[in-house]
């Protein structure tokens, strides 16, 4: 713990330091890795750029659209507009979280009961600015000075306390991108209160009011989504080639020939899946069509405008975002006139669509939304798929995401598969709606700018680096045996790989990562050749 | 005997206020537009087993064409745990649990004597005298212990001083002057059914400084709690029951759908200012 997190209060925010809270001090992870100081250490921000942007919270740097004012004019615009952000959020422009806003700010106990049940402050061995409260706090205290008759009044007796100025907002603003927004901790609160929900108001403050969100997860991601389709960039005619060189490899690979049906109108099912699966992961959406047309599913893929990419990062930060892309993507499948859609392997894609966008469409303008676990299950169960086991014998562990589990409720058809398939399946500690995030939850996984990764390697995906290095106890430090880390997300899985290169975990190990169809797939009675090679990352 | 009225006035007030300003709390938290759906598993109503492991009807293909399985004993039994034991800070904070639980318990005991005064002054047989002395005292030796414990736990606890506001502090000083005085009263200087008695039938007996130090204590703090964040009793309810636990899809003909159809005809006057946001139309354009 660093000398200043002993006495760090909330209204410290605005101490003029050239870094408030550094993090010296990390949990130990389990062995093999058990001396922290072995670890690749922390990289310093350039003095330039630390200047540049706003580092001085913890030596990192996630807005990287944010930029130092350079007169008091700017600087004057700059806390204007972010308190007119903060009225913002209570007003009917926020219509849709004004009540948990309110029940939020209004009724924290101060109990610290939620502390504890956060990845990123236990990681850090308690380094106070990760205190759940400790964000919600600030805007509770700027709040109460700015919009309060009982702040303006009584002032520090009720709180209202903390000063507003370039280093208390931007602070506030870098503070709300250390926290994944998996709610594990409204999970703990007594009053059933959620700082997570309360990072993601500052990060919409931030964004919808004064246009400054981390470039990957806005200039070019939503905004590229908006514009091209998707996410990645990928345009209608990249994404036809890049099919056809999946079913061309696919067949080369394992010697299955699958056809990508592409438009096909009235399906019954149209698979959404994370674009950044067919540039990253090709053997994912390979392993839907090889389950799919085994199982006799009338199914079809789009390659309209949103169709083809399921991701939604409005859902971070930004509610205007959200509704624009899942409006977009439900106008792709009304086009169709597909019977339902099935949201592929990607975490925050399934939430969007079946339940953040849930009340942003009338009913009748909606298809509706499920996720493809239970359908993988009810299609192994109903005989329809057929396994033989023994070709997944080797330890495997699932990795619940926050986004699928907690959030959606959907617990149980994943393991109803991995048991079946998977001889050495073994649950982590605390799984299910217990789980820890992985780390690269609310666009950690794709934020790089500067030296965030090292936050994300080192603090953020620490717990579930633990977590699954216990699962695998003695096997782990055997490269001898392959162990697999099943992770139905995309986001979850970029965070695993980047984690595993890191600590260099695969090259030393012999431990991976997977989707689950992966899984299915390599065990798939018909298939001649395995599906899963468990070779190294390039 | 003025003093003894006013006293029979704003204990009767002070009562009243304490409803109102909780009704008029939980109405206006209830009008406030529905929300984006923010549930979060385990969620109890769910039937069918599913509340025990945190599941939904996500798990079932095709949900939508599907009766719910709606556990109303679960859910009941899980707000039950929740209010009468604080089963979330039991779970996950036992060294505070103890402070807290005693301190809610000797509120609700504290309730139920107040009852029973009210009864004991138009009926008042000897069991009921007993049974409300005991109920009474095991009331305020809890709500005392453990309000004393919880000020004691936040003046020295290192982490929960940094946050604790110092209206916070005087929230439980304030509490603990009416229970204190409450003790001092009761025990030394009047009899709570004599006092009780009086003031509900309007007798205009005379009554003891302290005892008029104590009821006004007692008003002041009825009108303050559910003004105050005390009255997190209020929000409480709706945290859990509208927003953790509120999964209701939004299918045509829903209650969901209907609340969104009718939001339609109020168009929001607020706008954001970022460039990649839509502004709503105003009703000038
Ligand atoms: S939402 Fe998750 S990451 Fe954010 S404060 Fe809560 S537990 Fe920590
Ligand atoms: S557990 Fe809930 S009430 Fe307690 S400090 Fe955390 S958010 Fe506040």
């Amino acid at each position: 713990m660093s000398v200043s997190d002993k006495t760090l209060m909330p209204k410290d925010i605005s101490r003029p330091k050239a870094v408030l809270s550094p993090i010296d001090s990390l949990a130990p992870l389990p062995a093999p890795y058990h001396d922290v100081g072995a670890e690749p250490g922390f990289r310093a921000m350039k003095p330039a750029c630390a200047e540049e942007h706003c580092a001085s919270l913890d030596g990192f740097v996630a807005l990287d659209g944010l930029r130092r004012p350079q007169s008091k004019k700017e600087e004057d615009e700059f806390v204007r507009a972010f308190v007119s952000g903060v009225s913002k959020i209570f007003a009917d422009s926020n219509n849709n979280f004004l009540q948990p806003l309110h029940l939020t700010m209004d009724y924290c106990a101060k109990c610290n009961t939620c502390s504890e049940s956060c990845h990123i402050f236990a990681s850090s061995n308690g380094n106070e600015v990760y205190r759940p409260i400790f964000r919600s706090d600030i805007l509770r205290r700027i709040c109460k000075k700015h919009l309060t008759a009982s702040g303006r009044l009584l002032g520090g007796f009720v709180g209202a306390d903390i000063d507003v100025n370039w280093e208390s907002i931007a602070r506030l603003g870098e503070l709300a991108y250390r926290c994944n927004l998996c709610r594990r901790c409204a999970q703990t609160c007594p009053l059933g209160l959620d700082n997570g929900m309360i990072a993601r108001e500052i990060r919409k403050v931030f964004s919808q009011e004064m246009g400054i969100a981390p470039t990957p997860i806005h200039s070019k991601g939503s905004m590229i989504q908006l514009k091209t389709g998707s996410s990645t960039g990928l345009s209608k005619g990249a994404l036809l080639d890049t099919l056809e060189f999946i079913e061309e490899d696919t067949e080369e690979k394992t010697g299955r020939k699958i056809k990508f049906p592409i438009d096909k109108k009235g399906a019954d099912v149209l698979l959404v899946h994370n674009a950044g699966e067919f540039l990253s992961w090709p053997d994912n959406p390979a392993a839907f069509a090889i389950l799919f047309d085994e199982a006799g599913v009338d199914w079809t893929l789009s390659s309209d405008m949103l169709g083809y990419d399921g991701v939604n990062y409005g859902v971070w930060y930004d509610d205007a975002q959200a509704r624009k892309i899942a409006l977009g993507q439900f106008a792709a499948a009304r086009k169709l006139g597909v019977r339902r859609i099935v949201v592929g392997e990607c975490g925050h894609a399934h939430k969007a669509s079946a339940v953040s966008a849930d009340r942003m469409a009338f009913a009748e303008d909606k298809v509706p939304v499920e996720s493809c676990i239970p359908v993988l299950a009810d299609l192994m169960q109903s005989g329809r798929l057929k396994f033989d086991p023994s070709k997944n014998d080797f330890p495997v562990t699932l990795h619940d995401p926050c986004n699928i589990v907690r959030q959606m409720g959907i617990v149980e058809p994943q393991r109803t598969i991995l048991r079946a398939i998977c001889p050495q399946f073994r649950e982590m500690a605390t799984p299910g709606v217990d789980n820890y995030c992985c780390g690269g939850g609310s666009g950690f996984a794709l934020m790089n700018s500067y030296n965030f990764s090292d936050f994300r390697n080192k603090v953020s995906a620490r717990m579930k680096f633990t977590q699954i290095i216990n699962a695998f106890a003695d096997e782990f430090e055997n490269p001898d045996i392959i162990k697999c880390v099943c992770a139905p997300c995309s986001n979850c899985k970029g965070t695993i790989r980047g984690v595993f290169e890191f600590f260099e975990a695969t090259a030393q190990y012999n431990v991976h990562y997977s989707g689950l169809v992966e899984l299915m797939v390599n065990a798939l009675a018909s298939m001649s050749r395995p599906y899963l090679t468990f070779e190294p990352e390039l | 005997m003025v003093v003894a009225t006013l006293v029979s006035v704003c204990v009767i007030a002070a009562m009243a206020c304490f409803l109102l300003i909780t009704a008029v709390k939980a109405r206006r938290l209830k009008n406030l537009p529905l929300h984006s759906r923010l549930e979060l598993y385990p969620v109890p109503k769910e039937g069918g087993g599913r509340a025990k492991y945190g599941g939904s009807y996500f798990e079932e293909v095709e949900w939508w064409a599907k009766p719910r399985s709606i556990d109303k004993v679960s859910e009941t039994r899980e707000i039950l745990m929740e209010m009468l034991f604080i089963r979330k800070l039991f779970q996950n904070q036992r060294s505070l649990w103890w402070a807290s639980w005693g301190f809610h318990l000797g509120i609700y005991v504290m309730f139920a004597w107040t009852a029973l005064l009210v009864v004991h002054a138009f009926w008042a047989p000897a069991a009921l005298s007993w049974l409300a002395t005991a109920v009474g005292v095991l009331g305020f030796v809890t709500a005392t212990l453990g309000a004393l414990l919880l000020l004691l736990r936040r003046a020295f606890d290192k982490t929960l001083r940094k946050y604790t506001t110092p209206q916070e502090y005087f929230n439980i000083v304030f509490i603990l002057s009416v229970l204190l005085s409450g003790i001092y009263c009761w025990s030394a200087i009047a009899s709570p059914f004599a006092v009780a008695n009086g003031v509900l039938h309007f007798s205009g007996q005379d009554l003891p400084w302290q005892v008029v130090i104590h009821v006004a204590l007692l008003c002041a703090m009825l009108v303050y709690i559910p003004l105050s964040k005390m009255s997190h009793y209020i929000g409480k309810f709706f945290s859990f029951h509208k927003v953790l636990w509120e999964n209701d899809p939004n299918l045509p003909g829903s209650h969901v759908d209907q609340r969104m159809h009718a939001a339609t005809s109020r168009r929001p006057q607020t706008s954001w200012s970022a460039v990649h946001v839509n502004p709503p139309k105003t009703t000038e354009e």
